[in-house]
């Protein structure tokens, strides 16, 4: 049986060095918040581009293509596609998907020194909200077919120059879209574009005839195989298939690992301060109770329960501090943040999104650091000589 | 050399008003050295000792600064081993024992009263006095039963929820001997128990040690300069230069 040294004196030895406690908890607080904010940095960028896409909707682009954005294939190509079996009809017989076009336009940042930045923008079909279920409009009203008249994404509003109702800006010289309405789209990164008239955007780039991707709703998830198999069998027109959610979980891929990879490391490089600091202040206290160390052990306590002690306490210490940290990067739910996908180089607003995984790693990191930087203080504590600990 | 000393330590009536049974021997040393070395400098604290104390007994330790009377306490406590010789300590071969032996029995066996009284600031005088009670099997009822038993014996009922700063030198000395009755050891070594106090609180704690062994018949060793506290001693050792006078 273990005789451990009661719990109560570790929480009340923090409390009596309150100064100390507080200052090495923040410094634990800190990183844990870094971390627990670049991790849900992540997880809000998969999370919107992710929800971008539907498991029963087909997303066609041309083979070999990664992106739309580097896709083309020819308008003649849509009406193959939809007529593949599995594609879902609607109450008059006509598959609903269609052909779309994407390009980027450089356009000025507001709230910047005149910065400019990419927005996506793609050319939809009348029939888009049909297809993508999730867009509904929320101010203004839908775009007229076939007129320069165009919706924005609730992510980008009012955020670039010309991007707010009754705005406009030049896709090309001389070839103004006006901003007639904001839609939403679940909060996924559709909502960080601009949908205009196909026509009207194939015109203004000279790109008559051709569409980046074609997407199709399917009757069901399972039938994307049966979608696929067809789509891709026909070598002449090149195209292959993907479900929707999958191509956008690969187009979050990259950016996703990165701030994850940057996240941490700059986590990982602050958490040496903070065990540092953990450390000092456990040898503090340990010296500072070299006298109590020394009668413990005299009593009968192992060095075991020495150990444990300190070490519990160390943890104690930083997962208090944890906690602090991943309770403040909560607060970065409520910020809005938009950065470049370094796939699609187009610019997404997201949020943090913070998830109990998150927040419950983030905190276990900090209690890790704790028994990290308290190990060496505990390994001296438990070797104290009670003889010369309690003459000091 | 002991049985020179036993032959010169005062009968319980010269020595002490103590009158603890004295029974067959609980504490024995043979031929005990003790050598520490500060450098290359070699320091023989303890010369080739023996003593032999009997159970119930209330022995006081004398001698000067250096003679190595806390070195001798300490061995008898288990809390140091001999550079040579033998310990038996309530049947227990000491020096054969692993360090984490020697805390397992002293947790049982010796109960510590300290001149700095060394209780823990952040616990109250019933956590204090339950500490070593945390050693044990017994439930947590059951140790504070024992503890609050314990702090009347030494008549601090009423202060059992104070921390030791909130009581005086002689309270916290008294929650030190409570601490160390606790567990019911058979021995309880003393290093200047009343080193620290006032010749009032001084004797307080005397009294209490002498209730101790007359009444529960610990056997007591306690190393003191305080003649007044060598004076309730039944057996008085005096030390000098490691050996026993």
């Amino acid at each position: 049986m273990l005789f451990m040294i009661p719990l109560s004196y570790n929480v009340r030895s923090l409390l009596v060095r309150k100064t100390t406690t507080v200052a090495t908890a923040l410094g634990i607080a800190l990183v844990v918040f870094v971390l627990a904010s670049s991790l849900m940095l992540a997880e809000g960028i998969k999370k919107t581009m992710v929800s971008a896409g539907s498991a029963s909707t087909g997303l066609v682009i041309r083979k070999g293509s990664d992106t739309e954005l580097s896709s083309g294939t020819e308008q003649k190509n849509v009406a193959l596609v939809l007529a593949a079996p599995g594609v879902k009809k609607d109450g008059e017989g006509t598959p609903i998907g269609g052909g779309e076009i994407v390009i980027v336009a450089a356009l000025d940042k507001l709230g910047t020194d005149g910065q400019v930045s990419n927005v996506q923008i793609r050319g939809v079909p009348g029939n888009v909200m049909k297809y993508r279920p999730n867009a509904r409009i929320v101010d203004g009203r839908p775009a007229q077919p076939g007129t320069n008249e165009a919706v924005v994404g609730a992510g980008l509003r009012g955020r670039f120059r010309g991007l707010d109702i009754g705005q406009s800006f030049d896709l090309r010289k001389n070839r103004p879209l006006n901003i007639v309405g904001v839609y939403e789209a679940g909060g996924s990164s559709f909502e960080s574009e601009v949908w205009a008239d196909i026509d009207t955007l194939r015109n203004a780039y000279g790109r008559e005839g051709l569409v980046s991707s074609i997407t199709a709703q399917l009757e069901s998830p399972s039938k994307f195989d049966a979608f696929r198999g067809a789509v891709e069998n026909d070598k002449q027109i090149g195209l292959e298939a993907q479900r929707e959610n999958a191509y956008y979980e690969k187009q979050s891929e990259g950016t996703s690992i990165f701030i994850t990879a940057l996240g941490t490391l700059v986590a990982v490089f602050f958490s040496i301060g903070a065990m540092i600091g953990a450390m000092i202040t456990m040898y503090a206290a340990v010296s500072q109770r070299s006298r109590e160390i020394g009668t413990l052990r005299a009593l009968g306590f192992s060095k075991f329960a020495v150990l444990f002690s300190f070490l519990f306490e160390a943890f104690l210490l930083a997962v208090v501090g944890g906690l602090v940290g991943a309770v403040a990067s909560i607060g970065m739910s409520f910020v809005k943040f938009s950065m470049m996908n370094f796939t699609t180089w187009q610019e997404i607003s997201f949020n943090f999104e913070a998830t109990p995984g998150i927040l419950g790693s983030a905190i276990l990191f900090g209690g890790l650091m704790g028994v990290v930087g308290g190990f060496f203080p505990a390994v001296r504590a438990a070797q104290t000589n009670p003889i010369s600990a309690m003459r000091a | 050399m002991s049985d020179d000393a036993k032959d010169e330590a005062p009968s319980d009536e010269e020595s002490g008003s103590g009158n603890g049974s004295a029974g067959p021997p609980i504490i024995e040393l043979k031929g005990i050295g003790k050598t520490y070395y500060r450098g290359k400098e070699r320091l023989d604290v303890l010369k080739d000792l023996d003593l032999t104390i009997a159970e119930g007994s209330f022995e006081a330790l004398m001698g000067p600064s250096g003679s190595g009377k806390s070195t001798l306490l300490n061995l008898i406590a288990g809390l140091d081993t001999a550079s040579t010789g033998t310990i038996r300590v309530a049947g227990a071969d000491l020096n054969a024992m692993s360090d984490g032996e020697r805390a397992k029995w002293r947790a049982s066996t010796i109960g510590f009263v300290f001149q700095t009284y060394n209780l823990m600031p952040v616990l109250t005088a019933l956590e204090n006095v339950e500490l070593p009670l945390l050693l044990t099997n017994l439930g947590s009822a059951e140790r504070k039963t024992r503890a609050k038993t314990a702090l009347k014996v030494v008549g601090l009922e009423d202060r059992m929820d104070h921390h030791p700063r909130q009581l005086s030198g002689g309270q916290e000395q008294r929650v030190t001997i409570a601490r160390a009755i606790v567990t019911d050891p058979k021995i309880i070594v003393a290093d200047e128990p009343t080193g620290d106090l006032d010749r009032e609180n001084a004797d307080e704690i005397l009294n209490l040690l002498d209730k101790l062994n007359q009444e529960f018949n610990k056997t007591i060793v306690m190393v003191t300069h305080d003649p007044a506290a060598a004076d309730r001693a039944t057996q008085l050792r005096q030390l000098d230069k490691g050996a026993l006078k």
